[in-house]
């Protein structure tokens, strides 16, 4: 039980929208989410914008307070850390180097802040643990004194990185890391995100829409939709044998660079419902391709432990049940 | 082989004076469409591929001047159009798809009155016919309840639908070239998808010429004909689509092709490829290869002056001076052991 550094359960959160001239109404952001993350694993977080990933990762860097339900970290609630335990604890990495660094800050005093503001060792001190990790993270020495304006994107994401590891954190969460990185410069900070996870066995919640991305980092995944977890398990099994059929979907999605593949027809209907007026029984039932009348009346419940899903006709029992029916 | 030539780009030079030097994002580009044709223009940011687009509309911001050899629409040169020429031929003959539709549509106005505006600059057209030809072609771009979008504004549709308004409104008066600049970066995955089939449909329906400027090779692999590859400003690789993919023959080509994961074929932690250093600034004449400082096979004699675009056999051209045959296959796992 004590491998589990975070364990969260019935997370809700809910807005209340709408101004003094329209009609309020509730915003169900997340709606219970049940999470479990053992030490040293990579949780991949995918789905479309809107499913609630973002507001998850707000929750657990404390900007925001769920509605209902509690998050433990490292077996104790969330809310009894004060702000700095809690920054010690759980780190970011945003997805916009050009915007999370501070431009009037030297990378020195940026990766060193986290250290300084909790008055941690000397200038001195600060100043070498600054270079070692900038040695770690792969960020050249003479720019340790430079400022973000001078720095390659590529270079920003390390500094946020080192900025982000030096407290030594339990958690790290890494909101699209790579997006807006050019193609040749994400995969080196993939290469680097890999290496720190097995050096430091830093346990890390990667939120991405790029499923590539998920595949070569995670080691479990689960897939949101519409503020609920729909289906969750390894890795491997989720890209191999997708349950859920809008996992399945979300694989088809993926566009691969190999010469003859074809756009794929993901035979999903409609659009992206508003979390504001979500559809009733099965929140993707509108969308699936292989809903059936009680979809739409009853919402089904999860199913399964470690590999988990929310889904009446899950692909794996349909493609067993067509298979004895053939044979 | 090919369909009749719609837009021929020459020696395409774009340069940008800036404090004390000049800077020369477009290096001499070639280009050419043909009616049907799915021309893919992928690069890095910097390499010049969304000036390149920008120059061919007439659409370069002020600061830049621009020179060629010659610039045709279907046998006219645009080189000298005149502003009042540019207004005809934007939105009528040549269309544009800006990759975020939220900034690239006005949200002070109804869709339907800014899809008639279009409509009633290039045609002598009633609103009424305005109407239904609006009202078609959200139907065509498969926009649910097309007669309720027409009165609503931008920002009461969601992303994917805004960029169905985008393409439907680029086909409004049946252009001869859309150019589309990263159309589905913005989008979720599952609409990336939808977009792109329905921009090829429409292609292969009406013959469109379609430039398709991008940095993801998945799209491109889905979509494109041949595929001009970038760097510094300059095309660096030209060739058909599944060539290019199965073997690239430019090492910048061959360094993207092998940073990107691909689940099924990269393993969960296999070391990933990259393309070391960084885009230099782009100033000066070119007196070496521009590759040079991140090329794994560089050689002395690439340095001692720049390097030709040179045809290879097969419709393909390549600015690399070292042949595919006397490359080190080891030169980028030692790349990546170094560092």
């Amino acid at each position: 039980m004590t491998n589990d550094v975070l364990i969260m359960r019935g997370v809700t959160r809910e807005y209340a929208v709408g101004g003094p001239f329209a009609k309020k109404k509730t915003l169900k952001a997340l709606r219970g989410i049940d999470l479990t993350v053992s030490r040293g694993q990579t949780l991949g977080l995918v789905g479309e914008s809107g499913c609630g990933k973002s507001t998850l990762a707000k929750i657990l860097l404390g900007v925001e307070e769920p509605t209902a339900g509690i998050v433990l970290v490292d077996g104790r609630p969330l809310n009894s850390y004060d702000r700095l335990e809690r920054a010690k604890l759980i780190q970011p990495v945003f997805q916009d180097p050009y915007s999370s660094l501070n431009p009037r800050m030297t990378v020195e005093a940026i990766i060193s802040a986290p250290l300084a503001v909790r008055g941690v060792g000397t200038r001195v001190s600060r100043r070498k643990r600054v270079e070692e990790l900038a040695a770690e993270v792969g960020l050249p020495r003479h720019l340790v004194d430079a400022y973000p304006s001078q720095l390659s994107g590529g270079q920003r994401q390390r500094v946020a990185i080192a900025r982000a590891l030096i407290g030594e954190p339990k958690i790290l969460i890494c909101d699209e890391p790579t997006s807006a990185l050019d193609v040749s410069v994400q995969s080196q900070i993939l290469n680097l995100l890999h290496r720190l996870k097995q050096e430091l066995n830093l346990t890390m919640i990667l939120i991405s829409h790029n499923l590539a991305v998920v595949h070569h980092l995670a080691d479990e995944v689960a897939v949101m939709y519409l503020g609920q977890i729909v289906e969750r398990g390894p890795s491997e099994e989720i890209f191999e044998r997708p349950h859920h059929p809008y996992t399945d979907a979300l694989l088809k999605a993926v566009l691969i660079p190999r010469p003859g593949s074809r756009l794929p027809d993901l035979g999903l209907q409609a659009e992206f419902p508003s979390p504001l007026n979500p559809p009733s029984g099965c929140a993707f039932h509108p969308r699936c391709p292989y809903a059936q009348a009680d979809c739409s009346r009853i919402a089904p419940a999860t199913r399964g432990e470690q590999r988990s899903y929310r889904c009446h006709y899950p692909l794996n029992l349909v493609e067993a049940s067509l298979t004895s029916a053939a044979s | 082989m090919r369909g009749e030539p719609i837009l021929e780009v020459k020696g395409l030079q774009v340069e940008i004076p800036v404090e004390g030097a000049v800077l020369r994002p477009v290096r001499g580009v070639d280009l050419s469409v043909s009616r049907g044709e799915t021309v893919a223009v992928v690069g890095e940011s910097g390499c010049g591929k969304s000036l390149t687009a920008l120059a061919i509309m007439g659409l370069l911001p002020r600061a830049a001047r621009y020179t060629c050899e010659r610039i045709t629409l279907k046998g006219e040169a645009l080189t000298n159009a005149s502003p009042r020429r540019w207004r005809q031929l934007r939105g009528d003959r040549i269309a544009m798809i800006f990759q975020d539709p939220m900034t690239a549509l006005d949200p002070c106005y109804r869709i339907g009155d800014q899809m008639r505006e279009i409509l009633q600059q290039h045609r002598r057209i009633s609103s009424q016919a305005a109407r239904e030809r609006s009202l078609e072609l959200l139907r065509k771009v498969g926009i649910p309840s097309p007669e309720e979008r027409l009165s609503q504004f931008p920002h009461q549709l969601s992303g994917g639908l805004r960029q169905r308004v985008m393409i439907a409104m680029a086909l409004l008066c049946e252009p001869e070239l859309i150019i589309a600049d990263e159309p589905t970066t913005a989008l979720d995955v599952t609409i990336q998808a939808q977009i792109l089939r329905l921009l090829r449909e429409i292609q292969r329906d009406t013959g469109i010429g379609l430039i398709l400027i991008t940095h993801d090779l998945g799209v491109v692999a889905g979509m494109a004909d041949r595929i001009v590859v970038m760097y510094g400003g300059e095309v660096v690789e030209v060739g058909a689509c599944d060539d290019i993919l199965s073997r690239p023959l430019h090492p910048y080509t061959e360094g993207l092709m092998r940073s990107i994961p691909v689940p099924g074929q990269t393993k969960r932690g296999d070391l990933l490829g990259f393309i070391p250093g960084i885009v230099p600034r782009q100033v000066g004449e070119r007196t070496r290869c521009g590759f040079i400082d991140r090329c794994p096979y560089a050689v002395e004699s690439c340095a001692t002056g720049p390097v030709p675009l040179s045809a290879v056999g097969n419709g393909r051209e390549v600015r690399c001076a070292i042949p595919a045959e006397k490359r080190d296959p080891q030169a980028w796992n030692r790349l990546a052991e170094a560092s």
